[in-house]
């Protein structure tokens, strides 16, 4: 098979990879367009937003770590949506796995730290798991709609966790809601000293090459691409609907409150209420720039990680607003969601550019 | 005596809570019985209820602000009619869009216009009628006198939307074309201008919804004010089977729940009472609506 | 007088011509039949006339003025009106609710139930239709629903009438009915086009007969009374057609599939009430029957896509039952009637739909759950070589290839498993003459092969020529068994429609 065989593989590479490509860049026009519209300089603040991202070591590490917990709901998001299952609580299974991981974290003690921090990953990634499945469950059995039950689960889980930060389990030392320190042993190791990046990172990686290996390579892999893109066809074929459903949402519940527990972890040694600054929303864009690729999902989760650093960094110095960085990720969704519209969008630029050379033509008869 | 003026207080609290979800889960109504999926609300509910303290603020009239907020709300839909009905991007995902758009930009805003984190400054809003002679009507008098004008504007409108859908015939179309889109396309009916008519409607209607938020219960717009309401009246909407006496059902129901709440905030945590409503709604979604269909062509697109 | 002229009507797909400069005409007051082959454009040229498709060039004259008709909504204006294959009905909605939708009477921008309701009843009363306006969609029968939307078109004026394909779902019965009705309405000075493949129904019925081919006017001025069916049938198909041709079976061998006793119930109804029957091997089994008698119910219970009320089955003295998982490795294969939903996953490459359903089988899977990608290519090689499947790779999508490839695809992956029992649900709807032909040719060599095959189509020609032994399928029940060529079609037409109580009562009279 030689070059001209364009296998189905190739194309859809292609197609995915410019659509991402044209969806980021719209998607900055019209954040600089926003910026600019709110009375500052775009090219000054994107110059600063990815001169402090990418030039610097700090920066570098910043956009890392915050991009980390982003990969973990990102790759969440693109693994349900592989079935075409919308999980939209990430931002719920993050809070649970952050608060499991923090009471095994701060509660069990003297145990090594080789198998403490293994311990309280695995156990946020059950609760994350048996969350999202029971989701999935109530899906199947009672045919619910997963996005307004996952929804719902993250206001019930947020305020219920932060119950127990301010209640039975608050820090009495402290003074805002938030649980007692974790111990030495259950702590990640920092990469870089004075930073928030955290062996996490290697995790993550890990853990998207190992889905992506799951379903290029192995038939359970197969099941959930058939169940994905054809639920009818995959019946027929004799794979167990139920089955691949309730098994790739738990597995996306847990990956997504992994990214919680290496917070808790990593970043704040304890469960902090109301840490998360919408990475279970990043995520869905995430997933969406990635074209729903677990690895994929890491690369797209770095240059959103890069807008978030740059932007709480300037934030420091000026008075930009950093919510425009949001409408960007939205943004970036919309456009992904709706590859047509960045194909009229393109032919209207083009349209719009052969008028006016035509103009200038005309123009330059006449004189 | 003083459980009788309890009583009447819960009833009056809980019609105002109930204001915002039933116009919101009216929307719905429209737009779900023209074949377009209602996850949008929240979104829609959002931008009404920011657009319309701006409004408000700008012009300084509570009026302005609420047909701001209703502008809006039609505005930001049409985000989702555009994705879901032109590039027949699945409804569920459009929806979401809107949703989280409103729920970016809405914080946006509100730094670069008010130069404020959280909430805005306080605007001219809807102050509670005097309302005279209404308190002299028995039982309820006291109930209805507690409520502002858009509390009986809104149940107009929940008639004037049971004759619209039921009793003539743009509403007759609207609902065959949810049934059945290209049954529709060929007694030569303009399939997606009924659909977007349908999303119109159900933005301007949750527009409102937001607007009353602001507006009607309050004076400011807080970040992230709706808090899921726009999610409970999908909910309601399944449950009320997309009927609007069903939806004013429902909203009455969760708005019930959404009233007590505050009576209990003094004896438990405040965080177990605030996450009630929401255990409530999976509850419902989960156990009573089961999956609750909605007309045959949802999401059906007039193929050529 | 000639009422509507279409002129060098040519119409592009991206990849096809479906029509290529078609002349066509009518006459006021007479009954039209075109006749083609699926694919021939028949369906497309009326879509063009109704307005739902634009033609790429070409002109309309209606009573020689030029029509430019951008939507349905022109063609109903001039009283050109369409009955569609798939009928277009709201089943939640009543009679009345359907016929008026679009033209509602009312004042202003309110309805009125009452009037509508009076109007239609008139309509019912001068056609004498035999419908209740109040009745809601989903409580009729098909031929009923065929009369409201016959009415539809009536209450909006029609003058031209066009039936796509009206017959493919109507027992003879509801046929002998419809043509009366049609006769009629030509007498009340209405025009009639019926798009159509079926010949004896347009000898029985057509003033004139039109036969378009690959897109093109064969012939367009046909008097059905002086031709012969065959001579239809071969300007239709262009060349000498031997379908009737019955290869009957060499050497039938033991019972392979055993059913008893199997009775599903769907909706809080008894589809199927009690059906027993056993195929052998090396014989097709033919199920014939009016669609909706069961079939569709028949299918699901025998591939395990639903669960049956009480069944017992052995394939190969094997007891069968479970999910659709169980029934594929009892070795039962299924080509579905709707193929290329059912059967193919359009975004994935040939190769993956080749082993779709057998993806957990030895060959494909390792122990440990991994694809084994150097078998799945070999076979994805071999059966594209064996099965002509023309793709540019094993790795294309499935969706890149032609509708007849992505058939074969299904065939493919089916019969090169050599299952026991293979399950063939309406084999060549939607598939050119050619591939009806290749599609037949590689059912009879499975069969001489060994095999036992379940046909089930609601094609009578069909089964009467392909099957060893017959059974009529009506109202969830078998109501004869025979052997090829021992009942007519007559005495089959009347069996399918509940007729049995007539015939035995006559052998016994």
């Amino acid at each position: 098979m030689g070059d001209d065989a364009k296998s189905a593989k190739s194309v859809e590479w292609r197609k995915s990879m410019t659509t991402s490509f044209f969806a980021l860049l719209f998607s900055l026009i019209i954040g600089m367009i926003l910026i600019q519209a709110s009375g500052y300089s775009a090219i000054e603040s994107y110059k600063a937003i990815f001169g402090v991202s990418l030039g610097t070591v700090k920066g570098f590490a910043l956009s890392l770590s915050q991009a980390t917990p982003i990969m973990f709901t990102g790759i969440s998001f693109a693994l349900a949506y592989k079935v075409r299952m919308i999980n939209t609580g990430a931002e719920g299974q993050l809070y649970a796995g952050a608060m499991t991981a923090a009471l095994i974290g701060a509660y069990v003690t003297g145990i090594p730290g080789i198998i403490h921090v293994p311990l309280a990953l695995f156990c946020a990634f059950i609760v994350g798991g048996v969350i999202a499945g029971l989701v999935a469950l109530a899906k199947i059995r009672f045919n619910a709609n997963e996005i307004i039950m996952t929804l719902m689960l993250n206001d019930i889980i947020k305020f219920f966790t932060s119950y127990l930060a301010n209640g039975p389990l608050k820090d009495a030392q402290s003074g805002i809601g938030q649980t007692i320190r974790i111990q030495e042993s259950a702590q990640l190791t920092k990469l870089i000293p004075q930073t928030q990046l955290t062996s996490a990172i290697f995790l993550v990686i890990l853990i998207a090459i190992i889905l992506q290996l799951m379903l290029n390579k192995t038939v359970f892999g197969y099941e959930i691409k058939v169940t994905g893109f054809n639920l009818k066809a995959a019946k027929v074929a004799g794979i167990s609907v139920a089955r691949t459903y309730l098994i790739t949402f738990a597995l996306s519940g847990a990956v997504a409150a992994l990214g919680g527990a290496v917070v808790a972890l990593g970043v704040n040694y304890r469960f902090v209420d109301g840490f998360s600054s919408g990475y279970g929303f990043s995520g869905i864009s995430v997933a969406a720039l990635a074209a729903y690729s677990p690895v994929g999902a890491i690369l797209s989760a770095f240059l959103v990680g890069v807008l978030r650093a740059g932007t709480i960094t300037l934030n420091r110095t000026t008075r930009i607003p950093v919510e425009f960085v949001d409408v960007i990720q939205v943004l970036v969704i919309i456009f992904v969601a709706a590859p047509a519209l960045i194909h009229s969008i393109l032919r209207w630029l083009k349209a719009f550019r052969i008028h006016r050379r035509s103009k200038e033509l005309g123009g330059a008869e006449r004189c | 005596m003083l459980n009788m003026n309890l009583i009447s207080s819960i009833l009056a609290s809980t019609l105002r809570s109930s204001v915002p979800l039933i116009l919101a889960s009216m929307g719905g109504c429209f737009s779900t019985k023209a074949g377009v999926s209602d996850l949008g609300l929240e979104g829609m509910m959002l931008a009404g209820s920011f657009f319309a303290v701006l409004g408000s603020w700008f012009s300084g009239n509570a009026w302005i602000g609420l047909f701001t907020g209703i502008l809006f709300g039609i505005i930001i839909s049409m985000l989702h009619a555009v994705m879901h009905i032109t590039y027949k991007v699945n409804a569920s995902i459009s929806g979401m869009c809107v949703n989280l758009l409103a729920s970016a930009i809405t914080p946006l805003l509100l730094e670069i216009v008010f130069h404020m984190g959280g909430k805005s400054v306080a605007v001219a809003a809807f102050e509670k009628p005097d309302g005279i002679w209404i308190k002299k009507i028995p039982v309820i008098g006291p109930i209805l006198a507690s409520q502002n004008i858009l509390f009986f504007i809104t149940i107009v409108l929940v008639a004037a939307g049971w004759i619209f859908l039921y009793k003539t015939k743009i509403g007759l179309r609207m609902r065959m074309v949810g049934e059945n889109p290209q049954a529709a396309s060929t007694v030569g009916l303009n399939v997606n201008r009924y659909k977007y008519f349908g999303v119109a409607a159900s933005g301007a209607l949750a527009g409102f919804g937001g607007a009353y938020l602001s507006l009607g219960q309050m004076n400011l717009f807080v970040e992230n004010m709706t808090s899921g309401r726009g999610y409970i009246a999908v909910v309601i909407d399944a449950f009320g089977r997309y009927n609007p006496a069903g939806v004013l059902a429902g909203s009455l129901f969760f708005g019930f729940f959404d009233s007590v709440q505050t009576m209990f905030q003094s004896v438990f945590p405040s965080q177990l009472v605030m996450m009630t409503p929401y255990v409530i709604t999976l509850f419902v979604i989960i156990f009573v609506v089961k999956g609750g269909r909605g007309p045959a062509g949802m999401g059906k697109h007039v193929e050529l | 007088m000639e009422l509507i002229r279409m002129e060098q009507i040519t119409k592009i797909y991206p990849g096809t011509i479906a029509l290529d400069h078609v002349d066509f005409s009518l006459n006021e007051q007479e009954i039209v039949s075109l006749l083609g082959e699926n694919g021939a454009g028949k369906t497309t040229l009326m879509k063009i006339l109704y307005g739902m498709t634009a033609p790429t060039s070409g002109s309309i004259f209606f009573k020689g003025e030029p029509l430019k008709l951008k939507k349905p909504a022109d063609a109903i204006e001039k009283g050109i009106c369409m009955v569609h294959q798939h009928f277009m009905l709201v089943p939640a909605f009543t009679v009345t609710e359907n016929i008026i939708l679009g033209n509602e009477p009312g004042t202003g921008a309110f309805l009125s139930m009452k009037e509508a309701r009076h109007k239609v009843e008139r309509l019912i009363q001068q056609f004498h239709f035999n419908l209740d306006p109040d009745a809601k969609i989903e409580k009729l029968s098909v031929g009923e629903q065929q009369r409201v939307e016959i009415l539809k078109v009536l209450y909006r004026k029609a003058e031209v009438i066009i039936l796509d394909e009206p017959t493919a779902v109507l027992t003879p019965h509801e046929v002998n009915d419809l043509f009366a009705i049609l006769q009629a309405l030509r007498e009340e000075g209405k025009t009639i086009i019926i798009i159509t493949h079926k010949l004896k129904e347009t000898k029985a019925l057509a003033d004139r007969v039109v036969v378009l081919r690959d897109g093109k006017l064969i012939q367009s001025d046909i008097n059905p009374k002086k031709v012969t069916t065959q001579q239809l049938s071969e300007m239709m198909v262009g060349r000498q057609v031997n379908l009737s041709k019955r290869q009957p079976a060499a050497n039938i061998g033991n019972i392979c599939l055993c059913l008893k006793d199997l009775v599903v119930k769907e909706g809080g109804k008894e589809r199927i009430k009690g059906i027993s029957f056993e195929i052998h091997h090396g014989e097709i089994l033919g199920i014939a029957g009016i669609e909706g008698n069961g079939q569709t119910q028949l299918i699901e219970a025998l591939t395990g896509m639903c669960v049956p009320k009480r069944m017992e089955l052995t394939v190969e003295d094997q007891a069968v039952k479970g999910d659709c998982k169980d029934f594929l490795e009892a070795g039962i294969g299924h080509i579905p009637e709707d193929r290329l939903s059912l059967g193919l996953v359009k975004e994935m490459t040939v190769k993956d739909n080749l082993i779709l359903g057998y993806h957990r089988k030895k060959e494909f899977c390792s122990k440990g759950g991994f694809r084994l990608e150097k078998k799945i290519l070999d076979r994805g090689n071999r059966l594209k070589q064996q099965f002509a499947i023309k793709a540019p790779n094993i790795g294309a999508a499935a969706s890149s290839l032609s509708g007849g490839n992505q058939q074969k695809i299904i065939i493919a992956r089916v019969f090169s498993q050599n299952p026991n029992v293979i399950i063939i649900a309406h084999p060549t709807r939607g598939v050119d003459i050619g591939a009806m032909e290749y599609i037949h040719q590689v059912m009879l060599n499975l069969r001489d092969q060994g095999a036992a095959i379940l046909l089930i189509s609601a094609d009578l020609d069909e089964v009467r020529t392909l099957s060893d032994r017959l059974l009529v399928l009506y109202e969830g029940k078998i109501v004869s068994e025979s052997l090829p060529g021992e009942l007519s079609e007559v005495e089959m037409g009347l069996l399918m429609t509940g007729g049995h109580t007539m015939i035995e009562e006559g052998s016994h009279g």
